[in-house]
């Protein structure tokens, strides 16, 4: 199959200048608006464009774009399974996209049903008893379980917590969460197998500890098999177990960070739960916590009495709010129309095929890429270039040339020229052939043409320096 | 998916028998034995079940005069049509810049004309909602001058001083509030100039502010802030008629996007835009775009200064940003690109224009003194009714009518001094009749 991309040298849009042509509706006098003299605003520069050369720019751009939709797109730890449609649709009825944020309970029902339901879904995938659907990212997720580590301590009289905990080979996202939530970040290696070190862990803690960040499987898709001992340790020192849940896709149905002893967990519904990322955003990141901390929870959450569902804002210890809102409905609409339409079988399915899939995928290049630690792997697999010639980044851009989105590169960090791998369920096995027969070929590529890739996408190989040294941030 | 026997041959080149093998390492007492939720479903049921659940909700059979900083406007197909693309829709964080053009473009795009839009010098390329991108202002400005004091008006909404204290935790910030006149609905200058000191960080100005009123007082914050990081919360829709706080020397400037063609949706995805001073820049958070050449010296775009972000700083990242709003960025993008300067200026006109409306029948209907403040009101407008919010409630209600958000839930310190004082918000699609309607309700009870 060959690729490629669309080529357009498609200009700034405000250098189309067709004109606006859209309407807005009534009719005003501009000249007496009564603006006070000192607030009027002289100069307004935009765009001034026809619909039809908006519409056009647009779209010209996302043909521009790759997605899901268009093939596979094994980024690890983003989790970029096939987006279902009939989540886009249910979030399109206008009962629910146009309900204001501030309306009151009595009429939207029918939204603190679906937000309820999925906080109900969620406590038992995970295991846990209390959950916030406010937080609107993963690592917005973190920040507020790291709050409430921080509430949780000061309301026990324990001010010195002052410490979190996180293996070298954590998402970055973790420690910088912590810091912001005023922790100091203490990093420990891993261990010879890729996992936490048990000694570097017991040495790590103290009556400082206020939590231990980790995420299991972890970053290189390899299950934290000690978590019983791990566990043990952090509560032995009395300090909190965090579960990032960026890899959860793995697990789904098979065990739950409720059972393996994890006090707060945060989930990315536009990972494990298949709603589209655009390109950045929107996510969400709900956090579900054990019943000690669910009164730190962010206001408010959703209850219901039996024959009304209500917003709580009465949570004790709350820490208060993280945004403005309950969070992005829109999203947790489409986490829940997906939990309902795989239901428990589907969703224990999903995780089996994506284990199946990413162990497969990983058979298929051992031997030819260096695979550091056990072989048996969960959602995602790190291979790196390092008993190569290659450069990860040279793979890289070799695939997109075939129309595969690569897989994420130079990270973990822990690992030289590292590639995460990621299938997910949403790829059949004559993918999974084609991206590996690829993987092996781009080997036997020359690097003096590996360094002229990519040639079928609407760039060349981009100058990420220029960009920095440059800093051309705006027209 | 591999099909079932495709299953097994892939099971069987891993040399496993069954499908449990693959989760062979996981101690057995931490297996799950059941998950307890019902079973698959086809999606037309699904879909079904949706229909049934939305219709539940009660509002739409209502007239909506709710706002405080959300507001129902007028969303273009062709918005929705844009970000439904699903090049757009189903890419991730564009790591990649060869294949991810289209939306790294947008986003260059975005970040300029919210530039333009703000009369900032930069922007990044979104943040999760404006009082979340107040809270990294916030933040932002502690890292430049590393001072304790934070001046906030006296009237902002708990909700937003909140998030403000959530984001801020870690900092052991003082926040003190400065005060808004109970007259004009401005800021007290004099009052505010005594409480600027060597130790304040930043000042949080708002316009229009919490009591819907435009702020004339703004423009002269520059002059009394000596050298604390002036922060300016705006509605973007305003900054068609109104000056932009680029114009009055802000230093960051922060808005919520949600008005610009993103539906309210119960509470998101919102937009949080995020400008600031071109030597502030390595301080700020969030993703950034730039532009560059390829290799063939073509025109191209790239995330850059990485250096600042959490993958490669770390605990050290200037924040934690990963997941941000490109779709919904892409959506106001598209919005201002339709609409253009006179578009935009129509929507604050004729906004402004129901608000005025509303405050004149209100005058009259009621009374002179009804309307507390003399300040200009753009989309809100606070209305005095001696009743008690269930009174009012049940007024309003039988009428099929949703609005009237008492101030003294919105800003509960100062509840005394507020109480018996109503918040409704006004947009260009708000109809002249349901204006009438709701003043001679409000003036009969």
């Amino acid at each position: 199959m060959s690729y490629r991309q669309a080529v357009y040298d498609e200009p700034y849009i405000r250098d189309y200048h067709s004109g606006s042509t859209y309407r807005i509706p009534g009719t005003v006098d501009m000249d007496h608006l009564g603006i006070p003299e000192e607030l009027r605003r002289e100069n307004l520069n935009l765009p001034d464009v026809a619909e039809y050369d908006v519409v056009r720019h647009f779209t010209r751009l996302s043909e521009m774009n790759y997605g899901v939709d268009l093939g596979m797109y094994p980024l690890g730890s983003c989790t970029m399974k096939f987006n279902p449609k009939y989540a886009d649709q249910i979030a399109s009825i206008s009962q629910f996209s146009d309900s204001h944020p501030l309306l009151p309970d009595d009429m939207v029902q029918g939204n603190l049903k679906v937000v309820y339901e999925l906080q109900e879904a969620l406590k038992i995938l995970s295991d846990m008893d209390a959950v916030t659907v406010q937080p609107m990212a993963g690592a917005q997720g973190e920040f507020t379980g790291m709050l409430i580590t921080r509430k949780y301590f000061e309301f026990r009289n324990e001010p010195q917590r002052k410490e979190i905990i996180i293996p070298d080979s954590a998402h970055g996202t973790n420690p910088a969460s912590a810091a912001m939530a005023g922790f100091e970040v203490v990093e420990i290696p891993s261990s010879d197998e890729g996992t936490v070190d048990l000694d570097a862990l017991k040495a790590a803690v103290s009556e400082k500890t206020a939590a231990f960040m980790i995420t299991n499987p972890n970053t290189l898709g390899i299950f934290e098999t000690h978590i019983e001992e791990i566990a043990k340790i952090i509560h032995g020192v009395g300090a909190l177990l965090y579960y990032d849940g960026a890899n959860f896709n793995a697990i789904v149905g098979k065990t739950s960070p409720g059972l393996m002893g994890f006090d707060i967990v945060h989930f990315n519904l536009h990972k494990t739960f298949a709603t589209p990322h655009g390109g950045g955003g929107p996510g969400s990141g709900p956090v579900a916590v054990t019943s000690k901390l669910k009164d730190f929870l962010p206001v408010p959450v959703v209850r219901y009495d039996g024959g009304r569902y209500y917003l709580d804002y009465s949570l004790p210890h709350s820490i208060g709010k993280v945004v403005s809102t309950i969070g992005s409905f829109g999203v947790l609409l489409r986490a829940w129309a997906y939990i309902n339409y795989n239901g428990a079988d589907g969703l224990d399915e999903n995780s089996t095929v994506a284990v199946l899939n990413t162990n497969y995928l990983r058979s298929k290049v051992e031997g030819k890429y260096f695979i550091p630690y056990r072989k048996l792997k969960k959602h995602e697999f790190v291979i790196s270039t390092q008993n190569t010639d290659k450069r990860a980044l040279d793979v890289a851009k070799f695939l997109l040339d075939y129309g595969m989105h690569p897989p994420t590169i130079y990270f973990p960090l822990m690992v030289k020229e590292s590639m995460m791998i990621e299938p997910t369920e949403s790829v059949g096995k004559s993918d999974l052939d084609r991206y590996a027969d690829l993987l092996l070929k781009a080997l036997d590529v020359p690097d003096s043409e590996l360094k002229d890739l990519p040639k079928n996408t609407a760039v060349t190989r981009i100058d990420e320096v220029k960009a920095a040294r440059d800093l051309k941030l705006r027209w | 998916m591999p099909r079932n026997d495709e299953v097994e041959q892939m099971l069987n080149s891993l040399s496993m028998k069954s499908r449990d093998d693959l989760f062979s390492e996981i101690p057995t007492k931490f297996r799950k034995s059941v998950l307890r939720l019902p079973r698959s479903k086809s999606e037309f049921e699904v879909i079904e079940t949706a229909k049934s659940i939305a219709k539940t909700n009660q509002w739409d059979q209502y007239k909506n005069f709710l706002g405080m900083g959300f507001y129902d406007r007028v969303i273009p197909s062709s918005v929705d049509s844009i970000i439904s693309r699903s090049e757009f829709l189903t890419s991730y964080t564009p790591y990649q810049p060869e294949v991810s053009q289209g939306m790294l473009q947008s986003l260059f795009e975005y970040q300029s004309v919210m530039s333009d839009l703000m009369h900032m010098d930069f922007s990044n390329s979104s943040m999760y909602d404006g009082y979340s991108s107040l809270g990294e202002a916030v933040r932002m400005a502690f890292r430049e001058n590393e001072r304790p004091r934070v001046l906030i008006p006296d009237n902002m909404i708990n909700t937003k001083l909140q998030v403000i204290e959530s984001y801020t935790e870690g900092l052991n910030l003082k926040f003190e509030r400065y005060k808004i006149s109970r007259d004009t609905g401005e800021i007290d200058l004099e009052n505010l100039k005594g409480l600027v000191d060597g130790n304040t960080s930043a000042i949080i100005v708002e316009n229009p502010n919490s009591y819907g009123v435009l702020d004339r007082n703004v423009t002269r914050v520059s002059e009394i802030k000596k050298d604390s990081v002036l922060i300016a919360y705006v509605d973007p829709i305003s900054l068609g008629l109104v000056k932009p706080p680029g114009d009055y020397g802000a230093d960051i400037a922060v808005a919520e996007g949600q008005q610009m063609g993103i539906h309210m949706n119960y509470g998101g995805p919102y937009l949080g835009i995020f400008t600031f001073r071109k030597e502030l820049v390595r301080k700020s958070p969030g993703r950034i775009i730039g532009e560059t050449t390829d290799a063939n010296g073509k025109r191209a775009f790239v995330m850059t200064l990485q250096t600042r972000e959490q993958h490669i700083r770390r605990q050290k990242a200037t924040s934690n940003i990963c997941t941000n709003q490109a779709l919904m960025a892409l959506a106001s993008l598209t919005y201002l690109s339709l609409l253009g300067a006179s578009g935009l200026r129509k929507v604050a006109a004729v906004t402004m224009e129901k608000s005025r409306k509303f405050t004149d029948n209100i005058k009259k209907v009621i009374s002179k003194d009804a309307v507390p403040f003399t300040g200009v009101h753009f989309s809100d407008v606070i209305v005095k009714i001696n009743k008690s919010e269930k009174d009012l409630n049940a007024a309003l209600i039988k009428n099929r009518i949703i609005g009237g958000i008492p101030l003294s839930r919105l800003i509960p310190d100062l509840s005394d001094q507020l109480k018996g004082n109503y918040a409704f918000s006004f947009t260009e699609k708000t109809p002249d009749a349901d204006i009438d309607l709701l003043s001679s309700i409000l003036g009969g009870i």
